[in-house]
């Protein structure tokens, strides 16, 4: 097969939704790397200035601009596999970068290699395998998204069908989007991403703006380091995810969607693009996907390597081929999302929650939560525990049970030191602030927040300040570097927990706590709000390794 | 203009409000003097500095005023100590990432917004040390703009002058985070890029970052520097522009903000080209060229008769479709009406044209 030209690619994709960032990826693949001609090319045929572009390219951590980049192999280097000698992994590979976390925390580290992912803790034994399915529960009849995740075959059309998939969608088509959207309230569905937004409401408003076409944006770009779970829903269950936007297009009028996939998961890229073919080859999508000759289009679009694209805004932005900084709000996306445009922009948990709410009915989702909680929550569960995984538990569990029943504890001989929430932007809940339940309100009284559902685990042979360096690294790396209290703040805090900043503790603990309160109250987008959490539960915390980092004291106690 | 929509509260004080006006917008009609500085009025609000941040009744955090539009009933603080210690820290963080916190004035007209704001706040602190952001490029060798990143705050200013006003997007936004960079296309020089050398870049820049090469040559001239408003005299378009002079040297030319045909806008003419004012080439008497081919300094009746005598001579030898008068967009009107007027009366023909018309 003869290379495409340049003329060839311009004609697959100029046309269609989106088309900056499939047009990059089809260069970068083409060509392993985008050269200047390729940028050039692109430039002039999307009408997008060449500085801009050239700019916009050089946001994203894998679009390779040297010859033969985009072959050279990525290694893992975030906070759990730093653990695990990412580091030596990284040096005995020839020719390999350091990047940040691909979301595979639950496996050895994990290699990016072209389109193939290894795992493997030496270089000798890297190997490709699947995803993980979520380990056993010991409670299943409280799993809503897993509930059949593990039937073989449930990511085919006929696998998905024969376990009840559609039925619900089916069943919703033939009442009124208004009854659609009456479940959907009724359920207390909330975002599954993060922040928690009842996910009716955010229908609702959709479908009441002005505006067409409007869209349905499924947010997977699961970039939050320590969170894995969408991968495993769009692996094993991907038509759930279809249905879920399939029924957020009924309900607020929308005919377009687009799944915003990160760039580290290309097999599952693969995934949810056979998934959709058979959906479309079955009516599911297309014309008239909705019934009565109401269409309903759905594509894929891979990102390039860019946490803050996980940000509903910063997204858009990159969907559109602009500058992928976040936008400011208000206005928001239900009114002015993609192309300006009315958008839903969900999860994909939020979205894989809706087939199975419309089968069982709002009640039953409801009342899958403990206490006044509604639903449940995935867990992606990693670091120093026994049986890491993804755990799908009720809304208002406890987090010891979790912890040490569901998932046995930490290793043998350990005890654990400290958790992260929400991946790592809640910060450390640590000592008794362990015994919290997994909702917003429990956790945000200990001044952290449950987040995308990401915990990861250190024992207490880790030193906590060595996990916060690597974590402020992690957002220091990321910061988009619009507002000035995130990308001058993370800097300074990763400077300070790597031996910078006064060397008298007063002093020290007075920049950290000024720049982590500037950084909270003034930052643009949650990146900067949160990133000091980590600093401000380390201080709360673990005073002791604190006084010994920045004094040199070896004698403190621990 | 003068009709108002609705009242806000600000500062305790009702105040009334347009729809589609920002809480900053209504602040500065009430003087609240709100500290900024990626904010240029002619551009749109970023929302990037995060100094301009105000109290609003029932949002957890502070909003940016900026980019946050007044809506009716809204409770607005604009000053206090949470406030005041918010921005203390945000000037102290950037005055942490530059090489130099003070630049020279002929730097360009923004240039002192940080210095200012700096003493203001009392940020000169030193706190928050640090590596320092940005990559100068001392290998750019043209002549007008000095990109001198090591003082960039990265409040993209410039990028969006130059792609908002100018629109030549010549330079945008490379990397992320603490390595972002101010770059052309491919990390190249300005002469290879959309560059038009407008110098509205530098104009914006609230820290010299960007800076005036052409003035700053001037920087040691002796005496006080004289701010005098006049119209560019390059074309027909009317830039406003305060040409600074020190003692009866043009130091510099900075483009009149409020100037109603260019609202700070200039090009590159207008905003470098003043040294020809006292440059030794610029011709003082008239020159006519003698039987040896050189030029010969004259007096003016002699230059202007030698000059009549090839006018008439062409209009004999060839009729008078054979003159064809260009003003000068440098002539003021009446010059430009006298022009026309010699040459439609005085050739009898009607082939004149302004060289502003380019």
């Amino acid at each position: 097969m003869t290379n495409p030209s340049d003329l060839d690619l311009f004609e697959a994709w100029r046309a269609q939704p989106a088309p900056l960032l499939p047009l990059l990826h089809a260069f970068h693949e083409r060509d392993g790397h985008l050269s200047e001609e390729a940028l050039r090319a692109v430039s002039k045929d999307l009408r997008i200035p060449i500085a801009d572009l050239f700019g916009t390219v050089t946001f994203y951590h894998h679009f390779a601009r040297e010859t033969g980049g985009r072959a050279r192999p990525r290694v893992c280097v975030g906070p759990i596999c730093a653990l695990r000698g990412a580091q030596k992994l990284l040096d005995g590979i020839d020719d390999a970068l350091g990047m940040p976390c691909p979301g595979r925390c639950d496996e050895p580290i994990p290699v990016l290699d072209g389109d193939r992912v290894l795992c493997g803790l030496a270089a000798a034994d890297l190997s490709e395998r699947p995803s993980p399915l979520p380990p056993k529960t010991p409670d299943p009849a409280s799993e809503c998204v897993f509930a059949h995740i593990r039937t073989p075959g449930r990511a085919s059309l006929d696998g998905y069908r024969s376990s009840g998939g559609y039925g619900g969608l089916t069943a919703a088509l033939a009442g009124s989007p208004e009854a659609l959207l009456d479940v959907i309230d009724a359920s207390s569905l909330a975002g599954r991403g993060g922040a928690g937004f009842p996910t009716g409401r955010k229908w609702r408003a959709v479908a009441e703006a002005e505006g067409a076409p409007k869209s349905i944006v499924c947010n997977a770009d699961e970039g939050e380091p320590g969170c894995f779970k969408d991968r495993a829903l769009m692996d094993y269950d991907p038509h759930a995810i279809i249905e879920g936007m399939l029924a957020a297009g009924y309900a607020t009028g929308s005919t377009r969607g687009i799944i915003y996939l990160r760039y580290e998961y290309p097999s599952t890229m693969k995934v949810l693009e056979d998934a959709i073919s058979e959906a479309r080859a079955a009516g599911l999508v297309g014309p008239d996907a909705l019934g009565a000759g109401r269409p309903f289009e759905l594509c894929v679009r891979r990102g390039a390597g860019a946490y803050i694209c996980g940000e509903e805004t910063s997204l858009l932005n990159s969907l559109e081929g602009k500058h992928p900084f976040p936008r400011n709000r208000p206005p928001f996306p239900v009114t002015h999302g993609f192309e300006n445009l009315p958008t839903v922009v969900n999860n994909v948990e939020t979205l894989a929650s809706i087939p199975h709410i419309l089968a069982n009915g709002a009640d039953w989702y409801r009342d899958l939560g403990l206490g006044d909680h509604a639903g449940t929550k995935v867990i992606s569960l990693s670091g120093d525990i026994l049986r890491p995984g993804n755990y799908e538990v009720p809304m208002g569990f406890s987090l010891a049970t979790l912890l040490e029943e569901w998932a046995g504890g930490a290793p043998e001989g350990r005890t654990i030191q400290a958790v992260t929430m929400a991946g790592l932007s809640g910060g450390f809940l640590a000592g008794d602030d362990l015994d919290v339940t997994l909702d917003e309100p429990s956790i945000r009284s200990k001044g952290s927040f449950l987040g995308a559902g990401g915990i990861m685990v250190f024992d207490d042979s880790r030193d906590m300040v060595d996990v916060a360096h690597a974590a402020m690294e992690f957002f220091a790396e990321e910061s988009c570097g619009k507002c000035f209290p995130c990308r001058i703040g993370t800097q300074r805090l990763t400077e300070r927990l790597h031996g910078g900043g006064p060397n008298d503790l007063g002093d020290w603990i007075d920049e950290v706590n000024d720049l982590g309160k500037t950084m909270k109250e003034t930052s643009a987008c949650g990146l900067g709000q949160a990133a000091p959490l980590i600093t401000e539960s380390l201080l709360r915390y673990f005073p002791a390794q604190v006084t010994r980092h920045v004094t040199g004291d070896g004698s403190s106690p621990g | 203009m003068d009709k108002f929509d609705f009242e806000i509260t600000l500062d305790g004080e009702r105040v009334p409000a347009r729809r589609g006006e920002t809480i900053y917008e209504v602040s500065e009609r009430h003087q609240k003097d709100i500290p900024t500085l990626c904010y240029d009025p002619r551009l749109e609000a970023l929302g990037a500095c995060r100094l301009c941040v105000v109290e609003l009744e029932g949002a957890r955090n502070p909003v940016a005023s900026c980019t946050t539009r007044a809506e009716p009933g809204m409770n607005i603080t604009t000053r206090s100590s949470r406030l005041e210690m918010h921005r203390g820290v945000l000037l102290e963080m950037v005055a942490s990432e530059n090489r130099d916190l003070d630049v020279d004035p002929l730097s360009g007209y923004a240039s002192g917004e940080m210095a200012t704001l700096l003493d203001r706040y009392g940020a000169r602190s030193g706190r928050f040390a640090g590596a320092k952001s940005g990559t100068s490029r001392p290998d750019d060798d043209n002549p007008f703009i000095l990109r001198d990143y090591e003082n960039c705050i990265s409040c993209y200013r410039c990028v969006r002058v130059c792609a908002e006003q100018e629109g030549d997007y010549a330079i945008s936004i490379m990397n992320r985070g603490f390595e972002t960079q101010i770059t052309t296309e491919f990390e190249g020089l300005l002469k290879g890029s959309a560059c038009t050398f407008c110098g509205q870049c530098i104009q914006t820049c609230p820290t010299g970052a960007l800076a005036d090469i052409k003035a700053l040559a001037n920087k040691d001239v002796p005496g006080e520097t004289k701010k005098t408003r006049t119209i560019c005299t390059y074309c027909g378009v009317g830039c406003s522009v305060d040409v600074m002079t020190r003692e009866d040297k043009i130091v510099g030319v900075l483009p009149a903000m409020d100037g109603p045909a260019n609202l700070g806008a200039l090009c590159v003419k207008g905003q470098f080209a003043f040294d020809f004012v006292s440059h030794p080439d610029r011709l003082k008497a008239p020159l006519v060229r003698g039987e040896d081919g050189e030029l010969h300094e004259t007096d003016w009746d002699t230059a202007l008769d030698r000059a009549a005598g090839g006018f008439v001579k062409a209009n004999q030898e060839h009729g008078r479709e054979s003159v064809y008068g260009i003003a000068s967009g440098r002539a003021p009107h009446e010059a430009a009406y006298m022009m026309q007027r010699f040459i439609r009366g005085g050739f009898g023909t009607n082939q004149i044209d302004n060289c502003s018309r380019a």
